[in-house]
């Protein structure tokens, strides 16, 4: 017997659920993980092309990679053609390879989905497309999901962002390279549902009377903003739905930027622009890895011996070279989550050559992603303006995804809506537990 | 952004949410403390540099490699011509050393001959933080690395420690202590590395059975930084032995519930590396490269031996394997454990010491011979003397 299950292929998470018509199961589709039913959406695959996800693949990641042995070699990737003028000459291009790397971590997979200069990526001899990442990943997420139904899954419904991109062909081509995916994956029917409105489904389950809610997504990479009317399948519509790309990981960027790189000499290295690009390449989660060369060591090194910054580009190099990103990101992360909770918390890294310590406070944080919070409420006005309803009658907003937990996004739903009216859902499993009802409609 | 800049930030976030105060004031302390433990720490560092034993500490690793150089061009041939033409001092005598040495640092050196058997006795208190004092027997011109728990490494010169006579009773206080260990650490092992040039890797094995590999040719970097890193996984673990190994060798390592489990070092990957699942009470007492022409020889704390094959030790591929086990079930609830094992061949010699501290040197071939080592006391360590060393012995 083959079953329909909802995936929520999150930016930062993922989850797969099913539905019997009485009550959601979310599977455990990760039992390293301490919630099992969330599954980081981290891909790593290593140089004989073993698959690993979730927390495996972290750990795998940490065991083969962090402050492992590096042999660099020089290696023709091509030529080309140079011409000015009358001129015309032929160059090689080389480039410098680890081949001591033992495999490769891929993580914001769904960002790269939307990303319209992302094309793919060469992993040791193999070219992935973006689709074949979707691929190999939701393979292997079915696989677990098959493992703890001990039934085959033929039928899925993927949630989407509103928008995965502002421009119609992008976000039509997105969703078609994720549909190919699934069917790649062994998927034989797919189809998809907006995220807010599977979380709106999800809450559908717990109200009495009809409603008219405010679906608030706010994850990992984007906020989904849907308004509704719940309560009686009869009359259930959606009176309007926005978006914009704004979410947990443009946080980590701006506190990154705005506190983090000091740490590594910005503001104190100036005209060495070799050096400042590697600095503000640091943000960007794939941009860094690929820093890594000989030439840029040599750079670092001749620099940490002419005594510029040298505490700060020896922790640079140790960012690099060590493999130290995947876990200063985490911390970046973590940092923020804790945020959401505490006053102030400390995003630290200690290993050989960095000793990165920072007191962040939730009021400079805040200061910090300011002038996102303008942005997130004018998108919310905007939806619920063009939904045609006022403010007022709205009874309740359903705030769901890690970022929505943000005191400062809690307190702007308080300021439109009234307290009251602001429900909390499960951060990471109210999307995934709506797209399995809506499998099953 | 300036400190300054900061400091005003936090004061806004404790002016808005009183509650803050408690957890920044919380989290600067801890910072002061951590902060406070590092400036000592480079104090020390500092009055080292000043009176200049860092100095003395760079003179003798920059003699220690015109050694290894002059051991390359030795063994290459290299420059031979050139070598001759040099007028050379009289070839010294090789001697072999035997260094009995404790968790804390503490190192006994004796210079063995031919015909002692009792080798004397060690009084005081024989198991310090939870170890046995371990043996190693070198050539006394052979140079020796040290291994702290906290992966810090140092070299010395077998010839620098000081030697204690044969056939007397030495207390732990008269024991040299050529390295003391920081604060947190122990002394994990001393390992021979004349043989560096010659050698592939650097194999590190943790007492929880993880398994590293480091190419020797990052060994500048190592003992110019004086760190190997620790080679476990798991924060609770620590290192327990280090030793050179060539690409084809095949290692093993023993445990104290006698489990056994074999690897090729070739196929380690450079990173930690978990080779075997132990269980909570278990932890490796005994690792070794296994030469083809050797045997396997485990000794009980009764003084039992137990003898394999060393090609009859089983290769693990994966971190969850569970290892031979030498050691019957029964036998285990009884409480027998192993406290020793070592790679041998027939013609050398083990270094017995029991818990009275008593010392002495045993033929391997008559232990196998008779299945057990007679002992007034439980048996605490064993070492190796080689057969090819003991031709050096005067």
């Amino acid at each position: 017997m083959s079953l329909k299950v909802g995936i929520d292929f999150g930016t930062s998470n993922s989850g797969v659920a099913v539905f019997d018509g009485q009550s959601v199961k979310l599977l455990p589709v990760d039992p390293k993980n301490v919630l099992p039913e969330v599954i980081k959406t981290v891909l790593y695959i290593t140089k004989d092309y073993r698959t690993y996800l979730g927390q495996e693949a972290v750990e795998t990641y940490y065991r083969d990679n962090v402050n492992r042995q590096r042999r660099y070699v020089k290696q023709w990737a091509g030529e080309i053609d140079v011409y000015g003028g009358d001129m015309h000459y032929v160059r090689d291009i080389f480039v410098y390879i680890d081949e001591l790397k033992p495999g490769r971590l891929l993580q914001y997979l769904k960002t790269a989905l939307r990303k319209d200069n992302y094309q793919g990526t060469q992993i040791f001899e193999r070219y992935y497309s973006v689709g074949d990442l979707a691929k190999t990943y939701l393979s292997l997420l079915k696989h677990r999901a098959e493992d703890a139904l001990g039934e085959t899954i033929d039928t899925v419904t993927l949630g989407r962002p509103v928008k995965f991109s502002e421009h119609p062909e992008q976000d039509h081509k997105a969703q078609e390279t994720l549909r190919q995916a699934a069917h790649e994956a062994g998927f034989k029917e797919v189809d998809f549902e907006l995220e807010p409105i599977a979380a709106a489904l999800f809450y559908e389950q717990s109200i009495t009377k009809p409603q008219n809610v405010v679906i608030f997504d706010f994850g990992g990479g984007t906020l989904d903003i849907a308004v509704m009317r719940l309560g009686d399948a009869k009359s259930r519509k959606v009176y309007a739905s926005g978006g914009v790309d704004i979410a947990g990981s443009d946080f980590d960027r701006t506190i990154i930027e705005k506190r983090m790189l000091p740490h590594f000499g910005y503001g104190k290295v100036k005209h060495h622009p070799e050096i400042m690009d590697m600095i503000h390449a640091i943000p960007d989660w794939m941009a860094l890895p690929e820093l890594g060369t000989p030439i840029n060591r040599n750079i670092l090194e001749k620099a940490i011996q002419a005594k510029i910054a040298p505490v700060r580009l020896k922790a640079l190099e140790g960012l690099i070279y060590n493999d130290l990103a995947f876990t200063f990101y985490n911390r970046v992360e973590a940092g923020k989550i804790a945020l959401s909770s505490e006053g102030a918390t400390i995003i630290s890294l200690e290993d050989k050559d960095i000793s990165l310590w920072e007191l962040y406070a939730r009021a400079q944080f805040e200061s910090d992603i300011y002038h996102y919070l303008v942005d997130v409420e004018k998108v919310l006005l905007d939806t619920i303006a063009k939904s045609g309803l006022d403010v007022e009658e709205i009874d309740a907003v359903v705030k769901t995804g890690g970022s929505s937990n943000i005191p400062l996004f809690t307190g702007m739903l308080a300021r439109i809506f009234g307290k009251e009216k602001v429900k909390e859902s499960n951060a990471f499993s109210s999307v995934v537990a709506g797209l399995a009802i809506k499998a099953k409609m | 952004m300036s400190f300054t800049t900061k400091i005003d930030e936090w004061m806004k976030e404790a002016e808005e949410r009183p509650e803050s105060a408690v957890t920044i004031v919380r989290l600067i302390a801890r910072r002061l403390r951590e902060l406070s433990e590092r400036d000592e720490e480079l104090l020390a560092e500092n009055i080292a540099l000043q009176n200049g034993s860092r100095v003395e500490e760079y003179q003798k690793r920059i003699a220690h490699l015109e050694y290894q150089l002059d051991l390359l061009k030795r063994r290459f041939g290299v420059d031979e011509e050139l070598l001759t033409q040099i007028p050379t001092k009289p070839a010294e005598i090789s001697t072999l050393s035997l260094l009995i040495y404790n968790a804390q640092g503490r190192i006994f050196r004796l210079e063995l001959n031919a015909d002692t058997k009792e080798l004397g006795r060690i009084t005081g208190e024989m198991v310090t933080d939870l170890e046995p004092p371990r043996i190693l027997a070198v050539p006394s011109n052979e140079d020796v690395l040290l291994l702290f728990t906290s992966g810090r490494v140092d070299t010395y010169s077998v010839r620098d420690i000081p030697t204690v006579e044969i056939g007397g009773a030495w207390d732990w206080s008269q024991a040299a202590l050529p390295n003391e260990p920081r604060a947190g650490e122990t002394l994990a092992c001393i390992t021979p590395f004349s043989q560096l040039p010659l050698s592939d890797f650097f194999l590190q094995v943790s007492r929880r059975g993880c398994v590293k590999k480091t190419m020797t040719s990052m060994a500048q970097s190592i003992l110019g930084n004086h760190y190997i890193g620790k080679g476990s996984i798991q924060k609770s673990d620590q290192p327990f032995d280090l030793m050179l190994s060539h690409k084809k060798d095949r290692a093993a390592f023993i445990t104290y519930e006698g489990k056994v489990i074999g690897f090729d070092v070739d196929e380690l990957s450079y990173a930690t590396d978990e080779r075997i699942r132990l269980t909570a009470t278990d932890y490796v007492i005994a690792s070794f490269t296994t030469p083809a022409d050797t045997t396997m020889l485990c000794v009980t704390q009764t003084g039992k031996v137990i003898h394999r094959e060393s090609k009859s030790i089983e290769l693990s591929k994966s971190s969850t394997a569970k290892g031979q086990s030498l050691i019957p079930p029964s036998r285990l609830e009884q409480g027998v454990r192993f406290m020793g094992a070592a790679a041998v061949r027939d013609n050398d010699q083990i270094v017995v010491l029991d818990a009275a501290g008593r010392l002495r040197i045993l033929e391997a071939g008559s232990i196998i011979g008779a299945g057990s080592i007679e002992a007034e006391a439980w048996i605490l360590s064993i070492g190796v003397i080689p057969a090819e060393g003991a031709s050096h012995l005067t």
